[in-house]
């Protein structure tokens, strides 16, 4: 299968003259569909500016990104855009959902912005809310909701628009263990029931037992052990 | 639209605030509108209701009609310009009657029209006046309250001189007092008293001014031809009446503040709102929603708010003025509610955009790596 996410000789610096720091130095990574890598490191290992050059929020100093196979380089600001919403599902720390949204609802708004048809998106939402166990809660608003529900909304929210890499961002920080645990178990069944890619940044490794490929940031490169 | 009414459906507390402060604003716009309308036709519908969209009128008078002084051969040569139909002169005098029968005096201001001509008095109740026929005048309706009706003798104090009222007219007043319309025989017989010593014919009798119906370049050229005499609009005219921009300038100047009050109170509202969710924008940015967007939607709360507070104001002010006694003083066209409601929509989107300039510069990096709500 081709590379999900494909990361050539990404190099990222911040400040200039003196003063500079390198964050990513000639990183290489590809992910595979149906691949989930976890991505491990200390706080301040660079994992935030990891993950926001591969989600195309940031643009790396030097270095070329492939989502499925589509170069980041010279894209306009609009376009990356685009391309986060279609190609790319975002999970963050603490869920982030929109409070006056609805469970279901929050499934249909990345849909709608995607122009996705409203029968498509309704029928899509609702199977990711039953794959998830979340549908008996589609009418609630996410603060009738526990943690770890959240999370796994936030779990179908990204996988919505079947985006070809999932991309989380610490997303059991806010959770107890065995919550945390079952939240990523979930993201990995769903990584193999889409076929699709998942790439995992965390510091806590008791959370690692699913994940296909491990790998600790250091130093500025990927390195598995 | 998605996100904006879902908002607001979730947070109704909070934007039902907002709006009652926006439809007390525009209430209260609204309705010192209707008042300072009502104030100014109240004031000058005289003027107002008059046919002629220009005058003629001394150029050294200030705009002002009592000090103006035009003769026969000025109002000859207008007719002559414009044609007789669309050219009448007009004598303005203030004056203070006693009404045979009641006990209160009363300031009035005289007319003296042609009573064929184009500002012959439009008679709502009794019969009209000929031009011959000395003695009888037609009267504004609001001289009944002073105990005037068809049929009652009223005595002009200064130069004692008295009519036999004939008919009413509605709203008509200049000045804020009701006016007296007299045929211009009359007019003559009252200023050659007050002119003794230049024992002049009839015609010599000079009036105030020339009003016309014409196109402004004809009312220009024909002030070019006369010596000392300019055209003035019927809005110079009104502006000019004593008291009348002092009394609407103090009433603008409210109504402009509201405005900006509106528009203040409507933008902070909205600025503290987009700053507490910052975040959520960022977070929205980073999952690909595009930042028009998001302006948009704040635009659009604006616009639900505005438009809603407007309709109910607009309704609260009808019914106010159904409530409005006779008395006070209030009126609110189509065209002046239309023309109020859409400035204030307008403010209030103004008042959005700093609103929208924040949204836009709020960076979707933000979203990653951060903890919090």
């Amino acid at each position: 299968m081709s590379a999900m996410l494909e990361m050539k000789q990404v190099t990222k610096t911040y400040g200039d003259g003196d003063a500079t720091l390198t964050v990513l130095k000639n990183l290489e990574l590809s992910v595979r569909g149906g691949e989930f890598v976890a991505v491990l490191g200390p706080s301040g290992s660079g994992k935030s500016t990891f993950l926001s050059a591969a989600g195309a929020l940031l643009t790396p100093t030097s270095g070329e990104i492939c989502i499925d196979g589509e170069s980041l380089q010279g894209k306009s600001p609009q376009e990356l855009t685009g391309l986060r919403l279609r190609r790319i599902g975002f999970m963050f720390q603490s869920a982030q959902l929109l409070p006056y949204l609805k469970v279901e609802e929050q499934l249909l708004y990345v849909a709608k912005q995607a122009k996705l048809g409203g029968r498509e998106a309704s029928g899509r939402a609702a199977m990711l809310l039953q794959r998830l166990g979340l549908w008996e809660r589609r009418g609630h608003y996410p603060e009738q909701l526990s943690g770890g529900e959240k999370q796994r909304v936030a779990i179908a929210r990204a996988w919505m628009n079947k985006p070809a890499i999932l991309l989380a961002d610490e997303p059991t920080a806010s959770l107890d263990l065995d919550r945390g645990r079952e939240v990523v178990r979930m993201i990995a069944e769903e990584v193999h029931s889409e076929g699709k890619a998942a790439v995992m940044v965390t510091h806590d490794e008791r959370m690692l037992e699913w994940c296909d490929r491990v790998l600790h940031l250091e130093n500025g490169v990927l390195v598995g052990r | 639209m998605f996100l904006a009414l879902r908002e607001m459906r979730h947070a109704k507390a909070r934007y039902c605030l907002i709006m009652v402060i926006m439809l007390l604003v525009s209430f209260l716009v609204l309705f010192v509108t209707g008042l300072a309308r009502g104030l100014s036709y109240a004031n000058i519908s005289a003027l107002e209701n008059m046919p002629a969209g220009y005058f003629l009128i001394q150029d050294d008078a200030g705009h002002a009609f009592r000090r103006s002084q035009l003769g026969a051969e000025d109002f000859a040569a207008a007719k002559e310009a414009v044609g007789a139909g669309n050219a009448a002169a007009l004598g303005v005098q203030n004056g203070t009657i006693t009404v045979d029968g009641a006990e209160v005096k009363t300031d009035i201001t005289f007319f003296a029209v042609d009573m064929q001509g184009l500002l012959a008095p439009k008679l709502a109740e009794g019969t009209g006046i000929s031009n011959e026929e000395s003695g009888r005048a037609v009267v504004d309706a609001k001289l009944e309250e002073s105990g005037v009706k068809l049929g009652s003798t009223i005595r002009d104090q200064t130069s004692g001189m008295s009519w036999t009222v004939s008919g009413f007219v509605n709203d008509s007043s200049y000045s804020h007092v009701p006016v007296v319309y007299i045929n211009n025989a009359d007019w003559q017989t009252m200023k050659q008293g007050a002119l003794t010593g230049n024992n002049g014919t009839p015609a010599d009798v000079p009036f105030n001014v020339i009003a016309l119906k014409s196109s402004s370049v004809q009312a220009a050229d024909l002030a070019a031809q006369l010596d000392q005499v300019e055209s003035i609009t019927k809005k110079q005219a009104i502006a000019s009446v004593p008291g009348y921009a002092a009394e609407q300038g103090s009433l603008q100047m409210m109504i402009a503040f509201l405005f900006v009050i509106s528009a203040v109170v409507l933008a902070v509202f909205f600025y503290v709102i987009t700053i507490q969710k910052t975040s959520q924008f960022g977070v929205l940015k980073a999952m690909g929603t595009r930042t028009s967007y998001l302006a948009w939607s704040v635009l659009c709360q604006v616009l639900v708010l505005s438009v809603i507070s407007l309709a109910l104001s607009l309704l609260l002010t009808y019914g106010m003025n159904m409530g409005l006694p006779d008395a006070m003083p209030f009126q609110l066209e189509g065209s002046t509610m239309a023309f109020t409601g859409g400035l204030f929509i307008a403010v209030s989107l103004l008042g959005a955009l700093i609103s929208v300039v924040r949204v836009t510069k709020i960076d979707a990096l933000t979203a990653i790596g951060r903890a919090g709500a």
